[in-house]
């Protein structure tokens, strides 16, 4: 298996969100690829020592969302389904945004300073924008 | 109907009330896990269920029966202290169990042995406390049983040894089986239990599937830069378990509909609200109300 996922019990957020997020950004990353097979529920429970019902139920939720596909038999793969890998990737990234702006916005940042910080932010990641 | 269902379940010695009201089911491939401060009632109710002890009222059944000798066929007990027999080896144990479990397997059991470092020639009375748990759950485990009932099943293991529980644990729902455990270490249910029941003075506080609760249950901050408003208007608010204020920060424990209880924290004048997710161990401090124990480390 090439890719192996980490898991925090006691970090209260629910296991099988954990889960579904890291098969989510292994798949947008491409750590994972279309046609790649998944530990089974019962391997994965035992190797990450979390209950197997937590980890069939991650498997169903990310089979909902087209991420993962199941037959009966032969296991989980992931999906073939590309809009889905790229929601994914899109959920994942805004989810982790959200959390800073919270952040922000708890410890009392006003919207124009949140706009200027994403704005340094852009400019080093993505390069300075030519306008403004 | 699943293989572990208690209802009702009231067991008194005398004029006191071991459990006053428990009530739990586990369904096959489940783990429950059983939490409760010293004398909560654990003991008690596995005494219940196993058939070592009669309850005052309510039902119990296993296996689609009230608790017989003949359960013994598909369920695995591992009381807190096993009954092991002082001048008998580890190995002898296992020819006992051969002969009294049909579905005790021999090849699993060796295996058993080895996972729990167990010398097969060692005699029971040269075992320390930890290897006496040990030794009652190898041969639990070597049955394949379809239901087990584990009181403290990982109590004076080493951390090894514990973690080869949850394992064993695991891999056994993972089979099917129905699994009821009780355990003071909070961090060995969160891996391994799908529910839990919290019991406080016999009476169950807080149960269900434990990934619910970790959705529901949340700790809301919400920061007022003007006045915050009363405490008691959400005290009495049945989406909150506890309030306290800090400064300008109010702090809820919500249970539920915390999407909804944000809403009005904002209408009601909040800045910025932040929720936080809440691990076992503050449930169950939450549940049996204790507060924390006091650390040197200033907050």
């Amino acid at each position: 298996m090439g890719v192996s996922f980490t898991i925090d019990p006691r970090s209260g957020v629910p296991i099988y969100v954990q889960l579904v997020e890291q098969v989510k950004r292994s798949v947008a990353i491409g750590a994972l690829v279309s046609g790649e097979r998944l530990p089974t529920v019962k391997q994965l429970a035992v190797d990450l020592t979390v209950n197997p019902n937590t980890v069939a139920r991650a498997y169903r939720d990310l089979e909902r969302e087209g991420v993962i596909e199941t037959s009966p038999g032969r296991g989980s793969f992931v999906g073939g389904d590309q809009p889905a890998a790229r929601r994914a990737v899109t959920e994942v990234s805004s989810a982790s945004f959200e959390l800073a702006v919270r952040e922000a916005k708890s410890i009392g940042l006003s919207r124009d300073d949140v706009t200027s910080i994403v704005d340094k932010l852009l400019a080093r990641w993505y390069g300075a924008e030519a306008s403004s | 109907m699943n293989p572990i269902e208690v209802n009702a379940l009231r067991k008194s010695y005398g004029s006191f009330d071991a459990v006053v009201d428990l009530s739990l089911s586990v369904p096959a491939g489940s783990v429950c896990g059983l939490l409760g401060p010293n004398g909560a009632g654990k003991s008690s109710a596995f005494k219940c269920l196993t058939g070592l002890a009669r309850p005052t009222s309510g039902t119990i059944r296993i296996a689609g029966g009230p608790p017989r000798p003949e359960m013994f066929d598909e369920l695995a007990f591992v009381p807190e202290r096993s009954a092991l027999y002082e001048n008998l080896t580890v190995d002898d144990h296992l020819i006992i169990a051969r002969g009294s479990f049909p579905k005790y397997d021999e090849r699993r059991a060796r295996k058993m042995l080895d996972i729990f470092s167990l010398t097969p020639k060692k005699r029971v009375r040269k075992l320390s406390k930890g290897q006496r748990t040990a030794l009652g759950l190898a041969i639990a485990f070597a049955m394949r049983p379809n239901i087990m009932i584990l009181d403290e099943p990982a109590s004076g293991l080493d951390p090894i040894h514990q973690r080869a529980v949850l394992d064993l644990i695991i891999e056994a729902a993972a089979n099917g089986a129905a699994i009821l455990f009780s355990s003071h270490n909070v961090g060995q249910v969160e891996r391994a239990a799908d529910r839990i029941a919290i019991i406080k003075h016999g009476n169950l506080v807080l149960d269900g599937e434990l990934e619910e609760l970790r959705e529901r249950e949340k700790i809301v901050e919400a920061v007022f830069p003007g006045s915050v408003p009363d405490e008691r208007v959400f005290r009495a608010d049945g989406r909150v378990r506890t309030v306290e204020t800090r400064g300008n920060v109010l702090r809820l424990h919500t249970i539920r509909e915390t999407d909804a209880v944000v809403a009005d924290l904002e209408r009601a004048g909040a800045t910025s609200v932040t929720v936080q997710p809440q691990n076992l161990e503050s449930l169950f401090f939450a549940a049996v109300e204790q507060p924390r124990p006091v650390t040197l480390e200033a907050d």
